[in-house]
């Protein structure tokens, strides 16, 4: 592994591109074609950019490290003190930040289009918390990771309260709340991390509490991994605040949820990483991260079950399964590594697929409760399918992803000797298929008794049925080829495992 | 017996200032209120980290033209949680312009501040 | 030893927690904003005689004049005494 030595120039423009789009597309006031077709041209060279990117580091005060006589070294591989703001681009952060900016080309497509009044600063958010999670998964400084995590979370009280409704600006408001009491902590962790390493540098921080000798000031250790925690279970919506959060994934628009959930699982994969990198070597650290895992599958899985609107059962089941990525992050080993990950690319796509159906459901002037609806099957057969197939997918059913993910979650769990967490991680596959199926019965299979006049067929977007399309492509590629992504993950699950330090 | 340095006592009051500020935010019924109250707790975190790189006897960490640069590390404040400040100090106001921003729209649609009637029911 | 300046820290740190509570006990918005301007004054003056004089003047102009400012800009556009019950 010999890493490029010279600065990569995708980073920078990784992060630029999206700022300027967000100037550029607030600036177009009423302008709609104007805007769709800027932000889907920064959308497609985001994408376009982070597939082709080779991999490496970027420094952005010039200097990569400095080694024990004081030079300087351009060389990974010499053992030198980084000091210095660093992003990494690898293979994990690769086909996370592509995945996203898919997701992000379509969402922009099928919002420019679907939205009637001024949508500029709505775009401009939708680059700017794209630019938050792209900016935490590269990120290798814990600095500039809470400035991420901090500007991650007003950007989702600002999406969701911009996708307007009562409903949506009260979730809003407690979220940004929560955020600030999180973000608080968060910057007393990072304090406390500097004050024991002194350093930033997540690298150098690693190393300074390897090299050094710590005894006597765990206990500062563990107040910060504590802090840590709360924003990691914050950011990603895990077990206490899970209210909040599935608050927010149900009251926005489902096109914008698609971009909510995609950043609050990069959140959870980076700042899990991170926290196992740093804190893994600690007793009960990840018996802690675990614990939390299990409770936010099982209360999301049941307060999923309970529900009786599809958006709050699409929210909640989220939430369960943003368990089930940490659940693989927190076993800590090279295995459950690489399921959580897997998993989270896996549950990105399934629920994007998902969330789409429900955007159109509501489209078609349909509600999404239970009780009041059915029928639509017979007028949209099409998306019918799409919305079953989806089903399928999220409860790991064979020839979708969702199935490779989860297998690979319960060897993991097995390996280590725990088959109550196997046990849970299989009861949530199969409560998905049920709260999903239930909610699909009644609202397209059931037949309906009000909805009968009309009897034309609904006809589905064609940029809608494009998303719909791929997406159902992309999980039934990586369910038959699921070593199409693991490649991109086990050298990061090997690196987290064998040589923390390294990003 | 502790002594009552200005460190000990800065971190007493940043401890109140949490303390006060995270039961506003909790207890108080009115969302200005609960909005000062998140000020008041912004700023007990800053103080605290502040007094963190409290140095007794110290000096400003400025390198000022001819002092010795022998003593200057033993001397000087340390910078770390200055540093941080800074940033939360900016992202505290931006915080709070959108708290208020929300806290408005929310009023003109329900007429109230009472955080009792604004925020409650959650499933309509 | 304890010198004028001292003394006046000694005195902020009292003011700062005074501020504080008293903001937090108005029945009017307008001069719980004030009030939590005042503390922020007392702040940055502590801020000073910890050796961060840089981070005084910041917390100096923000919170004085940014904070209280948006919170009264909030006070203006909707009401300004608490409601009872």
């Amino acid at each position: 592994m010999n890493e490029t030595i010279t600065n990569l120039w995708s980073i920078p423009l990784l992060i630029v591109i999206p700022i300027l789009t967000a100037i550029v597309v607030n600036l177009l006031y009423n302008r709609g074609r104007a805007i769709r077709a800027v932000s889907i041209a920064s959308a497609a060279v985001l994408l376009v950019i982070s597939l082709v990117s080779p991999y490496g580091f970027q420094w952005f005060t010039g200097q990569p490290g400095v080694t024990y006589d004081g030079t300087y070294t351009f060389n990974a591989n010499v053992f030198s003190w980084k000091l210095s703001l660093e992003y990494y681009y690898g293979p994990l952060q690769q086909i996370m930040i592509s995945v996203m900016s898919f997701l992000l080309l379509f969402v922009v497509a099928i919002s420019t289009k679907s939205l009637k009044k001024n949508f500029g600063p709505y775009i401009a958010l939708m680059f700017l918390t794209y630019l938050s999670a792209a900016a935490i998964m590269m990120v290798n400084d814990f600095y500039h990771l809470w400035i991420a995590v901090e500007i991650g979370s007003l950007l989702v009280a600002g999406l969701v309260a911009a996708s307007g409704g009562g409903a949506a600006q009260k979730a809003a408001l407690k979220y940004t709340f929560f955020s600030a009491l999180s973000g608080s902590g968060l910057a007393i962790a990072l304090a406390l991390i500097l004050g024991i390493t002194g350093y930033a540098n997540i690298t150098d921080a690693i190393n300074s509490v390897r090299i050094n000798d710590l005894s006597g000031m765990y206990n500062v250790l563990y107040v910060s991994f504590a802090f840590l925690m709360l924003s990691w279970i914050y950011a990603g919506g895990l077990a206490p605040i899970h209210p909040l959060k599935s608050d927010v994934y149900r009251s926005a628009y489902p096109h914008a949820t698609v971009m909510l959930q995609t950043q609050s699982k990069l959140t959870l994969v980076a700042i899990g990483l991170v926290l196992l990198r740093m804190f893994g070597t600690l007793p009960f650290a990840r018996e802690a991260m675990l614990s939390i895992s299990i409770l936010t599958m099982v209360i999301g899985i049941v307060m999923a079950l309970i529900q009786t609107d599809f958006r709050w059962i699409l929210a909640y089941l989220i939430v369960s399964h943003s368990g089930l990525v940490t659940v693989g992050i927190s076993l800590g080993t090279f295995r459950g590594i690489v399921g959580g990950l897997f998993q989270a690319v896996n549950d990105v796509i399934y629920m994007s697929l998902l969330l789409v159906c429900c955007e159109m459901v509501l489209y078609f002037g349909r509600g999404t409760s239970i009780k009041f609806s059915g029928g639509l099957a017979k007028r949209a057969p099409l998306l019918t399918v799409f919305v079953i197939l989806g089903t399928l997918a999220a409860s790991g059913v064979p020839p979708f992803n969702g199935f490779q993910s989860e297998l690979i979650l319960i060897q993991a769990a097995l390996e280590q000797g725990l088959p109550e967490v196997a046990a849970v991680i299989l009861m949530v596959s199969v409560s998905t298929f049920i709260a999903l199926f239930r909610a699909i019965y009644s609202i397209f299979l059931r037949p309906g008794d009000e909805l009968q006049q009309g009897s034309e067929r609904f006809k589905l977007p064609g940029t809608t049925l494009m998303f719909l399309v791929a997406l159902v492509a992309i999980t039934l590629v990586l369910g038959i080829y699921p070593q199409l992504a693991l490649n991109f993950l086990t050298e990061s699950a090997l690196k987290v495992v064998f040589v923390p330090w390294v990003p | 017996m502790i002594e009552l340095t200005l460190q000990t006592l800065s971190f007493l009051a940043a401890a109140l200032l949490v303390i006060i500020g995270m039961a506003g935010m909790l207890y108080l019924d009115n969302l200005i209120k609960k909005l000062i109250a998140f000020t008041l707790l912004s700023d007990g975190v800053n103080l605290a980290l502040v007094s963190l790189g409290y140095v007794q006897g110290g000096i400003v960490p400025i390198l000022e033209p001819g002092a010795s640069l022998s003593d200057f590390p033993n001397e000087a404040a340390l910078i770390f949680g200055p540093g941080i400040v800074l940033t939360n100090i900016v992202i505290g106001v931006s915080t709070t312009a959108i708290l208020a921003a929300l806290i408005v729209i929310l009023y003109k649609r329900y007429g109230t501040l009472k955080a009792s009637k604004v925020l409650k029911g959650e499933h309509e | 030893m304890i010198d004028a300046f001292m003394t006046v820290a000694y005195l902020m740190v009292i003011g700062v927690t005074i501020g504080a509570v008293a903001a937090l006990l108005q029945k009017d918005l307008l001069r719980a904003a004030y009030i939590s301007g005042a503390e922020s004054i007392a702040l940055a003056f502590l801020f000073h005689a910890l050796l961060a004089p840089d981070l005084g003047l910041t917390q100096a102009i923000v919170g004085t004049v940014l904070m209280p400012g948006i919170i009264i800009l909030a006070i203006l556009k909707t009401r300004r005494h608490e409601e009872s019950d």
